[in-house]
């Protein structure tokens, strides 16, 4: 894990969205099985992990997003620069770029 | 009571082809009417995780209608429009000789007039110049305004509203119908189905939603495949489908050429989830049941299933296991096709066009192809899916249909027999 602040992030926003502490939100857990979420709550939190790391995700990424670790492996992939593969490069919006 | 409720008038506006001749022979040949998106005029495609949908391309709505009437309501009411004038046409029906309070609008929307919904509500955020907002703005948006101009371009003046219930809108809106003949509340009720709204916000929507293909953006062709293995969400299509629907005293009354009868309906709620089926398919089962039972026909009776069929992992399967649970092994034996795999998701005008569908295949005795159905997917266990048109004599169909907020509906529909 290179960046240290990704998996506090992706905590907060999982406790934030269950309302429960987020002390108890261990990176072990799966987010359907343990957490609970279903599908569609799935897709809100990562609705939200998109804007607090400026990403896009693909449809076809979820399927391996199963532990709140494999969210916080996968985001911390995509924003390391030197592991970026081109097509990852293409998924991420350009700089400066960003309509709000 | 007012015995049976019978078809006698056809009508659609697909992305296959505007009018029923032409709507049908695309559907036998398996075409699909899905195309790349242009583009959101002024802005490009690259925002949109899915690329493809199944538009109406060169629609002229003037050809179809007078100019008043046309410009006058959205693009979804245009389509409804069209549909119910030729389903009148082909009925035969004559308003002039008819008791028009006799006659019933009703019209399924899940959407309804986004066109210029979306672009009022932008314009005024941007400008921010609320005198500006179009005078016709709140009737164009108002969900029942399909029902409202179909009725005054006919006169028809008896039971007139909209159902909205997503995406079963229009089977609801057909079975809604059936009961309100067999009420005798109206001796013929205009069944229409329509929206249209592949617009920048709700296909926008739809994306986040995840629940669109996104996997066959560069072969748009290929990206509505209910049931087959590589499906991987549903394609958004537009368009209206129109069936009149009448009691059998009045349609013989009239020398009427009858297509089919619309024998029972089911309407449930599984309570469970907003956009999510639950996964043992027993609500469904249960919403086939009740439509049979209606009807008065065994699970022995019924030929063909014109499936709900989005194209969607889940969906799919779930519907394919509640086939199984209510026929056991004369699943097998019973036709089924997906109209979606042709046109994609027309949301509100789903239930409806599938109606058609199902009334041609009983009148012809040939069941569509499912286009893209290759591979067959383990958790999809029905063998009576085809990629090729299927000669059947069916003598009895099921017509299935789900909505967002956990809402179910099954039509049946039989040959006529007097």
């Amino acid at each position: 894990m290179s960046d240290p602040t990704v998996t506090p992030k992706i905590v907060a926003a999982l406790a934030d969205y269950l309302k429960r502490d987020p002390k108890t939100i261990r990176p072990d857990l799966h987010l359907r099985d343990d957490l609970g979420l279903d599908s569609m709550a799935v897709i809100e939190l990562l609705y939200k992990i998109e804007e607090t790391f400026d990403l896009q995700i693909p449809d076809q990424d979820l399927v391996s997003l199963s532990t709140v670790g494999a969210v916080a492996k996968y985001v911390d992939q995509r924003l390391a620069p030197v592991k970026r593969t081109a097509s990852d490069a293409r998924r991420l919006p350009a700089k400066g770029k960003k309509k709000n | 009571m007012s015995g049976q409720i019978v078809v006698t008038g056809l009508g659609v506006i697909s992305p296959i082809g505007i009018g029923v001749s032409e709507f049908w022979k695309a559907a036998l040949d398996g075409r699909s009417g899905v195309s790349a998106i242009e583009g959101f005029d002024p802005f490009p495609m690259d925002g949109y995780r899915s690329k493809v949908a199944g538009q109406i391309h060169g629609f002229a709505p003037e050809r179809y209608l007078d100019s008043v009437q046309a410009e006058r309501v959205d693009r979804y009411a245009q389509f409804a429009l069209v549909a119910a004038k030729e389903a009148l046409a082909d009925s035969g029906l004559q308003m002039a000789k008819e008791n028009p309070r006799r006659i019933g609008v009703i019209v399924g929307a899940g959407m309804g007039g986004m066109v210029m919904g979306e672009r009022e509500i932008t314009q005024l955020y941007q400008s921010q110049r609320p005198h500006r907002v179009h005078p016709n703005f709140i009737p164009v948006i108002t969900l029942n305004s399909a029902s409202g101009i179909v009725a005054m371009a006919h006169g028809a003046k008896g039971p007139n509203y909209t159902i909205s219930t997503a995406c079963s809108s229009s089977a609801h809106a057909l079975g809604q119908a059936m009961q309100c003949i067999r009420e005798g509340r109206a001796d013929v009720v205009i069944t229409v189905g329509a929206d249209a709204s592949i617009t920048p916000l709700v296909f926008a929507g739809f994306c986040s939603l995840r629940a669109l293909s996104t996997k066959y953006n560069d072969q748009p062709e290929r990206a509505s495949r209910p049931f087959d293995r590589s499906r991987d969400g549903f394609v958004m299509g537009e368009g209206a489908g129109a069936l009149v629907l009448e009691s059998s005293a009045h349609a013989k009354k009239r020398k009427a050429r009858i297509y089919a009868e619309v024998a029972g309906y089911a309407a449930t709620s599984e309570a469970y989830h907003m956009v999510i089926p639950r996964e043992d398919g027993e609500e469904i089962a249960v919403t086939m049941r009740l439509a049979m039972a209606d009807a008065g026909i065994a699970t022995s009776q019924i030929d063909y299933i014109n499936a709900h069929a989005t194209s969607t992992s889940i969906g799919d399967a779930v519907e394919a296991k509640a086939i199984r649970q209510v026929f056991r092994s004369r699943a097998d034996k019973i036709a089924v096709s997906a109209t979606k795999s042709l046109i994609g998701h027309t949301l509100g005008a789903a239930g409806a066009i599938g109606g058609v569908a199902t009334v041609l295949g009983i009148h012809t005795g040939q069941i569509h192809p499912t286009a893209n159905f290759e591979e067959p997917d383990p958790a999809c266990d029905l063998r009576g899916l085809s990629a090729s048109v299927q000669e059947r004599n069916v003598k009895a169909a099921l017509l299935n249909a789900f909505g967002f907020g956990s809402n179910n509906a099954a039509v049946v529909i039989k040959r006529y027999a007097s």
